[in-house]
């Protein structure tokens, strides 16, 4: 449905006149982001400031429009898909580093900055941002910090949330606050903890204060091959209960690691049933000792094959191996539902077991690459959408994976988020007054509702979506 | 307790279940009633209710409900304390890594209502960073949880953050759980004797950009400076090597977190800072400070004269000065909390929304 004529002159008269997209080949461009699921937004909105940001908020404010703030579309769980239209506000031309304190190793940040160029500029300083999610190539530190995203180095340094120092947003009444800063302890409601990983429900982000860490002085990575993914599991939390904490864990499975060789020829060992990658960092002395203690505990655990990087381009190539698998994975099939759940660590067995039987059960080919560190599964399953009917299947198997790690303790999303994805699904481990209470929060801070509409909460009315939900009988979440 | 003069006797509530409490809450909204919820009763001195018609004690809420150990995960009611959960986990070579001063006896709902710290903060953060899960009775008599059990978690909106530091007056922290830690491989104290206070800082900054930077750091008023180093031995060995101070007993730790003085103020500001408005305090002030993370505690003497301007100081330099325990007259004097956030409506509608009726904590906080 079109915007009211009014409402677009006016979007035409804050941002300028090419900055508002509405002809219907060029939203296609906006339709998706990197979930499976897509629709058109009414309109695009090119913001380059946090003024253009607010303006536009009062304007769909006043017009009853739905409102998704957008970065670079690398969301998994369609946080970015305008389900009910609307606008799209893409944030995307807001990316200024706006300064790097080497004093007091923070940075202020535009939205549209992408994670990686962050780092890779704070790096002339010796300093750079530990949350580094596998799309850290595109993804934006806005998008970052709307979805709370995690990344294989947050096992150890925390997520993004634990590296926001304050954010200025941009509420849906247009209104613009700046919440939290760099002072800790700081007196009042934590504002700032509550918007970071609100999914863009709540508020628009202009502006992030990030925490940036010191360059390590000495990293160590090790790649370890095992018979089976469970051996690999039980090692996994061997080095934990022996009090190491590396900073990164990441396991792939054999088929995983079967397309990244063909792709990357890292030197990963293709006859294994699954690999993990260990990092750990430091100083030289503690990557030292914490390297020679994990090889211990690994070889106690089946763990065979253990090549360590030697080289700086070496441990990048092992890396680079890692962070495009899910890319590699389409010499298997052309495409792919990458899926995100938690579980307690100790149960990554069972769940990689439950996880294997029903990709057999609807002959689904399962590739499994993921944070085992964290307990973070993302089961990515293949298939070939040219196929008649699969989208069903793919769909109910994924539903049945998610159901499996609810079923073992665990949560829905560890850091793609909720978003339209699995929105039906949140009472599963959520009573009624558990949403309860996260609605008065959205209540309150959107009591029209405009922003990102059809998100996090289960809408009953969303049964045009592929992902409508079949939703089971709430799981016992007795986790108390 | 500090209440207003005019509160007599308040009616004591020592609740047993999450059930219990909800339903006190109800209670409470439907008369009115202004209800003080209380853990180990060691931050009272911080802010000061209008009223406390009902004191709600949650100590008896004091089970360990599940510890993970290979998960490394801990669920716990919200009445037991610090040290009890600390035994807890001990028995598997974990630990929680908050050291907040005046301990002992903090209960976990106290510790996350009020946010404290101690000196740990420097490498692990704060309760904020590793609460994991809560579960809250609210003054509708609902009982509300958010997170879960997982060290990692996107499901829903991050409701820890929101009861964090909001003194209890958005509902009642009833039950937690917490991402726990195994016990470092190496722990070591050095101590550097009392200095003048300028060679103090700069040896406080000096250890600070060392490569393995210490877990905490402790500058005191007297110009001593206590360091601690956790990590695999051969780094923290190097590091203790590298300072060449004295070394020092672990137990001075545990010490220095019984600190609690009769009247003493809390400075937040970005570290950087933190010298600056530390400097402005009198000749001869008692205080301490994190410089690593930005915060000094004062125990000061004297009256709201002396303590302003380093509240003004503080505030210029982006951060506060609040009232950790004062005499109430001077709490009413120059308030607890200092300067009003800039977002202060948004936290009064959230406060609206959880407490329409005002029953928790009134006029405690900083709305």
């Amino acid at each position: 449905m079109p915007l009211p004529a009014a409402a677009v002159k006016e979007l035409r008269r804050i941002v300028g006149r090419d900055s508002v997209i509405d002809a219907f080949n060029d939203l296609r461009i906006f339709e998706r982001d990197a979930s499976i699921v897509g629709a058109l937004p009414d309109a695009v909105v090119l913001a380059s400031d946090t003024s253009q940001v607010a303006q536009v908020m009062k304007v769909a404010a006043r017009f009853d429009i739905p409102v998704v703030p957008r970065g670079a579309g690398t969301g998994l769980s369609g946080g970015a898909v305008t389900i009910r239209g609307g606008i799209a506000l893409q944030l995307t031309r807001m990316r200024r580093i706006i300064e790097i304190d080497t004093v007091a190793h923070t940075a202020l940040v535009e939205p549209g900055v992408v994670n990686q160029e962050l780092s890779r500029v704070a790096a002339r300083e010796g300093l750079f941002y530990a949350p580094d999610p596998s799309s850290q190539k595109a993804c934006t530190i806005g998008g970052n910090a709307a979805e709370n995203s995690g990344g294989p180095h947050c096992l150890y340094y925390g997520v993004t949330t634990n590296h926001v120092l304050g954010m200025e947003v941009v509420l849906a009444d247009g209104s613009v606050h700046w919440v939290s800063g760099d002072s800790p302890e700081r007196a009042g409601l934590d504002l700032c903890g509550v918007l970071v990983g609100s999914e863009g429900t709540l508020c628009a982000i202009t502006k992030i204060k990030v925490r940036l860490l010191p360059i390590p002085p000495s990293v160590a990575t090790l790649l370890v091959a095992f018979p089976n993914v469970e051996a690999a599991s039980q090692a996994v939390s061997a080095v934990i209960a022996r009090g190491i904490v590396p900073s990164a864990l990441e396991m792939m499975d054999q088929m995983t690691v079967g397309a990244v060789e063909a792709h990357y020829q890292a030197g990963y060992p293709t006859e294994a049933g699954a690999v993990l990658l260990v990092e750990v960092d430091g100083i030289a002395e503690s990557t030292r000792e914490l390297i020679t203690a994990i090889r211990d505990v690994l070889s106690e655990n089946h763990g065979y094959a253990m090549r360590e990087a030697k080289t700086q381009d070496e441990r990048d190539l092992l890396w680079a191996g890692r962070k495009g698998a899910i890319g590699a994975l389409g010499r298997i099939k052309p495409n792919y539902y990458l899926h995100d759940g938690v579980v307690p660590r100790s149960r990554l067995p069972q769940v990689l077991s439950a996880v294997s039987e029903i990709g057999e059960h609807y002959r689904l080919p399962v590739a499994n690459v993921f944070h085992a560190g964290d307990g973070n599964l993302h089961p990515n399953i293949l298939f070939d959408l040219r196929d008649r009917g699969i989208m069903d299947q793919v769909e109910a198997a994924g539903e049945e994976m998610l159901r499996a790690v609810v079923e073992l303790g665990g949560a829905l999303s560890g850091e793609h988020g909720i978003g339209l994805e699995k929105s039906a699904f949140m009472p599963w481990v959520f009573s009624e007054d558990d949403l309860g209470a996260m609605h008065q929060v959205k209540d309150t801070l959107d009591p029209k509702g405009i922003l990102n509409p059809g998100k996090i909460f289960p809408d009953p009315t969303r049964s045009h979506v592929h992902l409508a939900g079949r939703t089971g009988l709430a799981v016992e979440a007795k986790w108390w | 307790m500090v209440v207003s003069e005019a509160a007599t006797h308040p009616a004591i509530e020592r609740p047993s279940s999450a059930e219990e409490v909800a339903g006190i809450l109800r209670e409470a909204s439907a008369s009115g009633a202004a209800v003080v919820p209380v853990g180990g009763g060691r931050a009272q001195g911080m802010g000061a209710a209008d009223r406390c018609d009902v004191e709600l004690h949650i100590t008896r809420l004091d089970r360990v409900l599940e510890h993970s150990q290979a998960d490394m995960v801990v669920s716990v009611e919200a009445g037991i304390t610090l040290e009890d959960l600390q035994s807890e986990l001990a028995k598997a070579g974990q630990f929680l890594p908050v050291d907040p001063f005046n301990s002992p006896g903090h209960t976990v709902g106290g510790l996350i209502a009020t946010g404290w710290t101690g000196p740990l903060r420097l490498r692990y953060g704060s309760a904020r960073d590793f609460l994991i899960g809560i579960r809250v009775a609210l003054p509708s008599g609902r009982i509300a949880s958010a997170g879960g059990r997982v060290v990692k978690n996107v499901s829903g909106y991050d409701l820890m953050k929101l009861h964090h530091g909001a003194l209890g007056t958005l509902g009642v922290i009833v039950a937690a759980s917490f991402k726990v830690f195994p016990k470092p491989m190496h722990d070591v104290t050095v101590e550097l004797p009392a200095q003048p206070i300028e060679s103090a800082w700069a040896a406080a900054a000096h250890a600070l950009n060392l490569p393995l930077a210490p877990a905490a750091l402790e500058l005191f008023s007297d110009g001593r400076v206590l360091v601690r180093f956790l990590g695999s031995p051969d780094a923290v060995n190097r590091m203790a090597g590298e300072l060449d101070w004295k070394p020092a007993d672990g137990s001075v730790w545990p010490a220095h977190s019984r600190r609690a003085p009769e009247r003493w103020a809390r400075i937040t500001v970005p570290p950087q800072r933190l010298r600056q408005v530390v400097e402005m305090l009198p000749d001869g002030a008692e205080w301490w400070a994190s410089p690593g993370v930005g915060i000094a505690h004062w125990a000061f003497d004297g009256d709201g004269a002396r303590v302003v301007p380093v509240r003004s100081a503080a505030e210029a330099a982006g951060g506060a000065l609040v009232l950790l325990a004062a005499p109430l007259a001077l709490i009413r004097e120059i308030g607890p909390w200092g300067a009003t956030p800039s977002t202060v409506d948004l936290m009064r509608k959230l406060k609206h929304a959880f407490d329409p009726d005002g029953v928790l904590n009134p006029g405690r906080f900083v709305y």
